[in-house]
C-alpha cells in the first residue's frame, strides 16, 4: 500500500517536471509544443554526454538544461515565430522538428539503448520500507521547479510581462511589452525544462533516440486537463499519475500507460474547462 | 422586385456544361491510363503503386478532415488500421470465403464509423477547440496499438498477422482495382467538396462561430464528416491489406497518420488531387530510399515538412498553379443569380415581446459584470444600450444569445426561454447576431457566404453547386445597397471593412430574424457607410417589424434612430426610456462629457 502511495507520487513529479515545460509555452503561445519529446530526448543524450566526461551531477543538470534552452530558442526564432498567425501549422512544424532532431540523434548516437549510472544510489528506509533514494529525490525536484517557476512568474520582470502576455497580448503589446522577446524567452525555457526533465529520468529508464515520445501524450493531456495554470497542473498530475500507478499495478501495465489519456480526454469532455476552476 | 433580377444577369450555363465536359474527358484519360499502366511496369513497381494507391486513399480522407474541414488529425492511421485487421482477424478466425469477405466488410465499416462515432463526441462539443480535437486524435491510434499489441494470437500481438488466404487476383487487375478505386473516391470528393455543402465544410474551417450564430450545428456536421471518413479509410485499409496479406501494429500507429498528413501537406491540403500527389511520391520515393538510407530518408522527410509548411503552405499543387495561372483568383459563384423569395416564410407576429431578460447576472467569482438585469423589447423596437467601456454591454449581447453564458436568471427571445442551449439552438428562435468586428467567411466568396447562412433554411445540395441563391427581401436589399450585388463572386478577404460589415449584417438577415443583435455595427465605417446602415436599421424596424439590439458609443448616431436607449452602468440598467429622457440626462451626460454633477460630487 505504501509502495503504491510512493509510487503515485513519485510518478506525478515525474510527469510535473515534463508538463511544467509544455504548460508555459502553451500559456504564452497557445499552442502545444510537439517537439517537447525531441528536447526532453535531448536533455538526456546531453546528461549521457555529461557523465561520460566524468562531470559532476551539479554541472549536468544545467548543461542538459542550456543545451535544452538554446534548441528552443533556435526552434522560435527560426520556425515558430513565422507561424503565430496559423497554430495548427506551427503544431506540424514542431512535429516536424521532432521527427528531425530524433533522426539526427540517432545518426550521431546510434540507435541502440544506453544507460547513465544515477547520482544517488541505494534505497532510503521510509516507514519500514526500502524505497529507490532517487525516485524520491524527484519529488524534491519537482518542488523546486514548481517554486522556481512560480518565483520567475511572480517575482520578476520577465514573468510580469509573462503573465501579462498570458492574460491579454493585445493589451500588453500596447503597455510596451516586448510580447516577440516573451514569447522567445519562454520558448526557449519551457525547452530547457523538457531537457532537464530528460536529464533527470534518465537513470531511471534508458537513452534512446524515442525515449521522449511515450511521455509525450500523458504531458500533453495533463497540460490540457489543467487549463494552463501551474497549481492545477500539479493536481492533474497527483490525481491522474495517481490512477495510472492503480490501473498499471491492479489491472494492465499497458492500459495504466493509458489511463491519463483516457481520462483526461472524457474529463475534458464532460467538464471543458477541466481541473481549473470556473 | 424586377430591380433584383436586373443585378444578376441570366446563368451562362454553356460554360458550366464544357467545364463539366472537360472534366468527364479528364476522368476517362486517367481511367485509361489506369487500365493500360500495368502492361508498361514491372511488377516491383506495380506491387509499389498498388499500395500507394490505397494509401493514397486514406491520404484523402485526411485532406478532407484538415483540408477543407480545418481538423488536423493524426488519427486517420486508426481507421485504416481498422480496415487492415477486420480482413486478418477475420480471415485468420474463420478462413477465406464470400460470407467471411461480406462479414470482414461489414467488420472493418461497423467497427470504424463506431470508433469515429465515438471519438467526435469526444473531440467536438460547442466550445471545444482544433488544438484539443487534433489531441484527441493524436490518442486514437496510441490506444488501437496498445490494444493490438495487448490482444495476444487473435490480433498477432507485435508481430502482427500473416499468412491468412486472401484474394486471388493478378497484379495487374490489383493495380486496376485499386488504380480505379481511388480515381472513383477522387471523383467523388471533388464533386461533393465544390458542391454547395463543400463550401460548408470550408466555412466550419473559416469561422466555426460564425456558423454556430447561423444557426449550424457545427459538431454535429463534424462527427458526420469524420464518421464517412473514417469508414473510406478503413475500407482503404481493407483493400490494403487484402492486397498484401499482412496486418502490422505500424499499419495503425500515429506514425503513418503523421505520415498521412506529411502527404497531405507536401501535396497541398484543400484540393483532393495535392493529398493523391503527395501520397504516391511519397510512398514510391520511400519505397526506393527507405531501405537503403533509413534514418536520412526520415530525415528528409522531416525537413521537407518543415519547409513546405514555412515556404509553401499550399504544397507542391499551390506552386504548380502559381506557375501555371500566375496567382489569377479564380472567380466562384459570379453566375449565382440572387432571388428574392416569394413569400416569406411563416406568417409571424407583427408584435410581442422580442426579448425579455429577468433578473440577468454574469459573475467571475466575486466580480459581478451583469447584475439584476432586467428589460422587455418588443418587434418593431430600434433598442439602443449604451454605457462606457466596461458597463457590461457586449457581455449582455453575449448572455442573450448563447444560454451558456449566464450565471443566474432567465432570458427568453421570442416567447422561447433560451435555458442553456447553444447558441446554433437559440438562432432557431428568430436570434441575429452581427459581431463587432465584421465575422465572415474568408475564403468563401459573397454568394458563398449569403448561401451557407442559409443552411437552417434550404439545405445545401451535396453534389452541385445551385445557380440560384433565394434570399429574403431585407438581405437582398443589403446586398445591393452596399454594392455587394457586383461583387457576389469575390472572395471575403478581398472586400473592404465597410463591405464585410455589410455582408455579415446580410448573412445575419438572410436567417429571417425576428431578434436582432447588433455589436457597434458602425465602427470604423465611413460617415456615408453609416448613414447607409442607419437608413437599413430603421426601415427593418419599422418595416419589418424587427426588434433590434444595438450596442452603440455614437450619440448622435442613437438619437437619430433609436425608439429607446437603455443605460447600463456598471453591469446594472441605469437608465431605460425615451430618446429624449436619457440623453438629456444628468447621468448620460456626465458618462460622456466627463462634467460631474453636483449631486453626484458631492456624495462621493
Amino acid at each position: 500500500m505504501l509502495t503504491i502511495a510512493l509510487d503515485a507520487v513519485t510518478t506525478a513529479a515525474l510527469l510535473f517536471i515534463i508538463s511544467s515545460g509544455l504548460l508555459i509555452v502553451f500559456g504564452v503561445m497557445k499552442i502545444i509544443n510537439f517537439a517537447h519529446a525531441a528536447f526532453v530526448t535531448v536533455g538526456a543524450y546531453a546528461a549521457l554526454v555529461g557523465t561520460r566526461l566524468g562531470l559532476p551531477w551539479a554541472l549536468v543538470l544545467p548543461l542538459a538544461f542550456a543545451t535544452g534552452a538554446a534548441c528552443g530558442a533556435l526552434t522560435e526564432a527560426t520556425i515558430v515565430r513565422r507561424l503565430y498567425q496559423r497554430p495548427l501549422d506551427a503544431i506540424l512544424a514542431t512535429w516536424g522538428l521532432g521527427t528531425v532532431i530524433g533522426q539526427l540523434v540517432t545518426l550521431i548516437f546510434g540507435r541502440e539503448v544506453q544507460f547513465v549510472q544515477a547520482p544517488i544510489t541505494g534505497t532510503i528506509d521510509l516507514f519500514g520500507l526500502d524505497y529507490s533514494a532517487y525516485r524520491i529525490a524527484m519529488i524534491a525536484a519537482a518542488v523546486i521547479v514548481a517554486v522556481a517557476f512560480t518565483g520567475l512568474l511572480s517575482g520578476t520582470r520577465l514573468g510580469l510581462s509573462t503573465r501579462a502576455v498570458i492574460m491579454n497580448e493585445m493589451l500588453a503589446q500596447g503597455l510596451g511589452v516586448d510580447s516577440s522577446r516573451v514569447r522567445l524567452v519562454t520558448f526557449a525555457l519551457g525547452s530547457g525544462l523538457a531537457a532537464l526533465a530528460g536529464a533527470l529520468i534518465t537513470p531511471l529508464s534508458s537513452v534512446d533516440p524515442n525515449m521522449g515520445l511515450p511521455w509525450l501524450i500523458s504531458a500533453f493531456m495533463l497540460v490540457m486537463v489543467s487549463g494552463g495554470s501551474l497549481p492545477t497542473l500539479a493536481v492533474s498530475c497527483i490525481v491522474l499519475g495517481g490512477l495510472q500507478v492503480i490501473v498499471s499495478t491492479f489491472v494492465n501495465p499497458i492500459l495504466g500507460g493509458l489511463t491519463i489519456a483516457i481520462c483526461a480526454a472524457i474529463v475534458l469532455r464532460i467538464r471543458p474547462e477541466g481541473f481549473a476552476r470556473a | 422586385m424586377p430591380e433584383a433580377n436586373q443585378l444578376s444577369p441570366a446563368v451562362p450555363t454553356a460554360i458550366g456544361a464544357s467545364a463539366t465536359l472537360r472534366a468527364m474527358a479528364l476522368v476517362a484519360l486517367v481511367v485509361g491510363a489506369v487500365m493500360l499502366a500495368p502492361l508498361m511496369l514491372d511488377t516491383y513497381m506495380l506491387n509499389i503503386l498498388v499500395r500507394a494507391f490505397f494509401v493514397a486513399i486514406a491520404a484523402i480522407t485526411v485532406d478532407i478532415m484538415w483540408g477543407y474541414c480545418g481538423t488536423l488529425t493524426f488519427g486517420q492511421s486508426a481507421f485504416f488500421g481498422i480496415g487492415v485487421y477486420a480482413l486478418a482477424i477475420t480471415f485468420t478466425e474463420y478462413g477465406f470465403g464470400p460470407w467471411q469477405a461480406v462479414l470482414a466488410i461489414a467488420a472493418a465499416i461497423i467497427a470504424a464509423a463506431a470508433v469515429a462515432g465515438l471519438t467526435g463526441w469526444l473531440s467536438f462539443y460547442p466550445g471545444s477547440t482544433p488544438l484539443y480535437a487534433s489531441i484527441v486524435s493524436l490518442v486514437v491510434p496510441i490506444v488501437l496499438v496498445q490494444i493490438l499489441y495487448s490482444g495476444g494470437t487473435f490480433t498477432g500481438s507485435s508481430s502482427g498477422l500473416v499468412g491468412f488466404e486472401t484474394f486471388d487476383l493478378e497484379f495487374d487487375n490489383w493495380f486496376r482495382l485499386a488504380g480505379l478505386a481511388l480515381v472513383a473516391t477522387a471523383v467523388v470528393a471533388l464533386i461533393m467538396m465544390r458542391s454547395d455543402t463543400g463550401r460548408l465544410l470550408k466555412a466550419l474551417r473559416d469561422n466555426d462561430e460564425r456558423c454556430t450564430y447561423l444557426g449550424i450545428n457545427t459538431s454535429r456536421y463534424r462527427i458526420v464528416v469524420l464518421v464517412l471518413t473514417a469508414i473510406v479509410a478503413s475500407l482503404a485499409g481493407f483493400g490494403y491489406a487484402a492486397f498484401g496479406g499482412v496486418a502490422a501494429p505500424e499499419n495503425a500507429s500515429f506514425t503513418f497518420g503523421t505520415r498521412l498528413i506529411i502527404m497531405v501537406a507536401l501535396g497541398g491540403r484543400g484540393t483532393v488531387i495535392g493529398a493523391i500527389v503527395g501520397a504516391l511520391s511519397i510512398e514510391v520515393a520511400s519505397a526506393y530510399l527507405s531501405g537503403s538510407l533509413p534514418y536520412v530518408w526520415e530525415l528528409i522527410i522531416g525537413i521537407a515538412l518543415i519547409t513546405v509548411i514555412l515556404a509553401f503552405p499550399d504544397g507542391l499543387l499551390g506552386v504548380f498553379k502559381r506557375i501555371a495561372y500566375g496567382g489569377r483568383p479564380l472567380e466562384n459563384g459570379a453566375t449565382v443569380q440572387l432571388r428574392p423569395m416569394a413569400t416569406a416564410t411563416g406568417t409571424k407576429a407583427e408584435s410581442g415581446v422580442a426579448i425579455e431578460a429577468r433578473e440577468l447576472g454574469k459573475h467571475f467569482g466575486s466580480l459581478s459584470v451583469l447584475d439584476g438585469v432586467q428589460f422587455k423589447a418588443n418587434r418593431g423596437e430600434l433598442l439602443s444600450l449604451v454605457g462606457p467601456n466596461g458597463a457590461g454591454k457586449t457581455t449582455l449581447i453575449r448572455c442573450l444569445s448563447d444560454g451558456r453564458e449566464r450565471s443566474s436568471g432567465f432570458v427568453a427571445i421570442a416567447g422561447h426561454p433560451i435555458d442553456h442551449l447553444p447558441p446554433s439552438r437559440i438562432v432557431r428562435f428568430g436570434l441575429g447576431r452581427k459581431f463587432q468586428a465584421a465575422s465572415v467567411f474568408e475564403t468563401l466568396t459573397v454568394a458563398e457566404c449569403l448561401r451557407v447562412a442559409r443552411t437552417h433554411r434550404a439545405r445545401p445540395a451535396l453534389a452541385s453547386t445551385s445557380p440560384v441563391l433565394e434570399l429574403p427581401a431585407a438581405a437582398i436589399s443589403v446586398v445591393e445597397r452596399s454594392g455587394l450585388a457586383d461583387r457576389r463572386g469575390e472572395e471575403a478577404r478581398n472586400l473592404s471593412h465597410g463591405l464585410k460589415q455589410a455582408l455579415e449584417l446580410a448573412m445575419v438577415l438572410a436567417l429571417e430574424p425576428e431578434v436582432l443583435l447588433l455589436d457597434e455595427p458602425t465602427a470604423g465605417l465611413t460617415r456615408a457607410e453609416r448613414q447607409a446602415f442607419a437608413d437599413i436599421l430603421t426601415s427593418l424596424a419599422s418595416g419589418d417589424r424587427l426588434c433590434i439590439l444595438l450596442v452603440e458609443h455614437d450619440l448622435d448616431f442613437v438619437r437619430d434612430i433609436s425608439s429607446r436607449i437603455i443605460v447600463l452602468h456598471q453591469g446594472r440598467i441605469a437608465l431605460d426610456g425615451s430618446v429624449d429622457e436619457v440623453v438629456d440626462s444628468e447621468l448620460v451626460r456626465e458618462i460622456y462629457t466627463g462634467q460631474q454633477s453636483s449631486s453626484l460630487r458631492s456624495a462621493s
